[in-house]
């Protein structure tokens, strides 16, 4: 197999290529080509996982820049998931504009939400940041529940996605589902592996790193911090729309804080500021909470003694248990312990 | 007056250890349910029923301190807040867990009878409430001057390495500090569920307490004290008065209105220590 066993490169583009042998470009397009014939072997049962999937890997590539390359902590990232959800399901329903329009309306909406509340990480961070992004969070959800235009309390509906502009063909199953927000996460992985690579990405990592010294080198603070925000509560947008058009039902019980939180402790999961990071840790949770979903159940019927909660209760248990155990044993994520396999991999049997 | 308890509680950590505790609402809602199990379940009178929950509220805190927190000493802030969170999520998941039924009430300590003070009617809870705030508020200012475990904590909260290069274990130091606030969370909890009942809300309380911690500085006990009446005031009085003008229910969000518009104006709250940043 031709995978790279070090650094030996000998022109710009080599140093630059992100699938640096044929072997890469050959498991890349096995891949993609695997992703995308899913539909042909799976049922609607993993499709509709993947979907979930794929929608909060989405937001959680948004979270990543913000947090990740960026280093501002926000716990309000369902709050600005909920913001895309109901933009577009306003746009679609009450307006009855095409899906199209309803995705990037919605990008934006909560990209500009995200521009006002990351205005306060210009002045403070740390904790302080971390509490307005509480707030924001749990303004938003209440702006949301008392709007009329929103549904309020009860909630609202949104239609199926369609193309209508350019044609009629409307995404009303599972497997028509799955390739639109494939084919809206690759391009989202895509774009944040190269965003790192960029000016932009490094200027966000500096600023993670110590941002008085990055002021003082150069880096523009506020351009670069507010389009962090507005970068990741974008693709938290694009997210919430997705999740409303396969949902096709919104209410705000879908955005809690416990979600927001369960974010970051996806992020953290993956790894902090990696591209892989993401893609492991929500694979990782989704699949836990479904697994949890058939398990607890089974559990609770086997042991009568148990209590009442159990199987409600366990999973946030779980999850809670296991954000502190990753922050303890390994708190670069999944993402770092592949890259030692990988390490390990390529260099046996010697140990160097 | 209860929220400058939750307050306090925050404050006593982020003083000692400069750990921001957002396990704070998961804490309180624990421990208001845990009086509800020594009370009611298991059918304990108070006089021994609150020493158990302030015993079982000492051992939490020892055991978050020793098992999530010290591991991650000299960590990045970051590691340090998404820990509480774990944290956080951890204890909400337990709560269902053992109490899943939601909601109920905690038998009355206090006479119903309201107290007059003049053509003022109050209720008596609220009066406890506030009296046994001030003086735990009393009680933790004076431990902070005078004892040498409280003098202890506040050089630690100035300079770990200097402090422990002065020979003052700092590990049993944020040990302590954690089982203080603990009871301070402990009791407080058990105020509020007296006044307001046990429900889920409790977290939310918990998370309006931050309102306080940032109106009034984060590392001032005399903060908290003068922030706690003024959110309480803000949110009821803000919700009396706007609520005919804008939509109901305003008053559970002033906390966190308040809160962004401080962050705006004056980040570093009423009383607290302005930080001046090097390289």
């Amino acid at each position: 197999m031709g995978l790279p066993c070090g650094t030996h490169n000998y022109t710009y583009a080599q140093d630059m290529a992100i699938m640096r042998t044929k072997t890469h470009w050959a498991l890349l397009i096995a891949l993609l080509v695997l992703v995308f014939t899913a539909p042909l072997y799976w049922g609607d049962y993993w499709l509709s996982v993947a979907n979930l999937i794929g929608i909060t890997l989405i937001a959680a590539i948004g979270l990543n820049i913000l947090l990740g390359y960026c280093g501002q902590l926000s716990i309000g990232h369902a709050g600005f998931i909920a913001v895309g959800a109901y933009t577009a399901a306003v746009l679609t329903n009450r307006l009855e504009l095409p899906f199209l329009v309803g995705l990037i309306g919605a990008g934006l909406m909560a990209g500009f939400i995200g521009l006002f509340f990351g205005i306060s990480s210009l002045k403070v961070k740390g904790f302080y940041l971390c509490i307005a992004t509480i707030a924001a969070q749990f303004i938003i959800i209440w702006v949301i529940n008392h709007l009329k235009i929103t549904g309020g309390f009860v909630g609202i509906a949104v239609p199926y996605a369609d193309l209508r502009p350019f044609s009629d063909f409307v995404f009303d199953s599972e497997a028509s589902l799955f390739y639109l927000i494939m084919v809206i996460t690759v391009m989202c992985i895509f774009f944040a592996k190269n965003l790192a690579r960029t000016r932009i990405g490094r200027a966000f990592v500096a600023i993670r790193d110590n941002d008085l010294a990055a002021e003082v080198m150069g880096i523009n603070l506020f351009y670069y911090k507010l389009l962090a925000f507005f970068i990741g509560c974008f693709l938290a947008g694009i997210a919430g729309s997705l999740l409303a058009h396969w949902i096709g039902f919104m209410n705000t019980e879908q955005f809690s804080l416990m979600e927001s939180i369960l974010y970051i402790g996806m992020i953290i999961i993956g790894g902090l500021g990696t591209a892989l990071g993401p893609i492991l840790g929500v694979i990782f949770i989704r699949l836990l909470q479904q697994g949890m979903m058939f398990v607890a159940p089974t559990i609770e019927a086997a042991l009568p003694a148990l209590p009442a909660g159990f199987a409600t209760g366990i999973a946030p248990m779980l999850f809670g248990a296991i954000i502190v155990l990753f922050l303890i044993l390994e708190p670069r994520g999944l993402a770092h312990r592949w890259m030692l396999f990988k390490a390990a991999y390529r260099l046996w049997p010697f140990s160097y | 007056m209860v929220y400058a308890l939750i307050g306090l509680s925050f404050v006593l950590i982020w003083k000692s250890s400069g750990v921001a505790n957002l396990a704070l609402g998961g804490l309180i809602l624990i421990f208001s349910w845990f009086t509800y199990s020594m009370v009611v379940q298991a059918g304990l009178p108070y006089w021994l029923g609150l020493p158990l929950v302030i015993v079982f509220a000492m051992a939490m805190g020892w055991l978050i301190e020793r098992f999530a927190l010290r591991p991650l000493i000299a960590q990045p802030i970051l590691s340090l807040i998404t820990v509480t969170l774990g944290i956080f999520y951890f204890l909400e998941g337990l709560a269902v867990f053992i109490w899943p039924w939601m909601v109920d009430a905690l038998p009355p300590l206090f006479p119903p009878e309201p107290f007059r003070i003049g053509p003022a009617v109050v209720a008596q809870a609220y009066i406890w409430a506030a009296v046994i705030s001030l003086v735990l508020f009393g009680l933790l200012t004076l431990y902070f001057r005078y004892h040498k475990m409280g003098i202890a904590m506040r050089a630690t909260a100035d300079d770990q390495f200097a402090v422990q290069a002065c020979g003052i274990p700092v590990t049993s130091i944020f040990s302590t500090s954690w089982m203080f606030a603990c009871v301070v969370a402990a009791i407080a909890g058990v105020l509020i569920s007296w006044i307001g009942g046990l429900h889920f809300g409790l977290v939310e309380t918990g998370l309006k307490a931050f309102s306080i911690v940032v109106l009034g500085g984060l590392d001032s006990f005399i903060g908290a004290m003068v922030a706690g009446p003024i959110i309480g005031l803000a949110e009821n009085i803000g919700g009396g008065y706007l609520t005919p003008f804008l939509w109901g229910g305003l008053k559970d969000i002033i906390p966190f209105i308040i809160i962004i518009i401080v962050l705006f104006i004056k980040p570093y709250g009423l009383f607290g220590e302005v930080r001046i940043e090097r390289i």
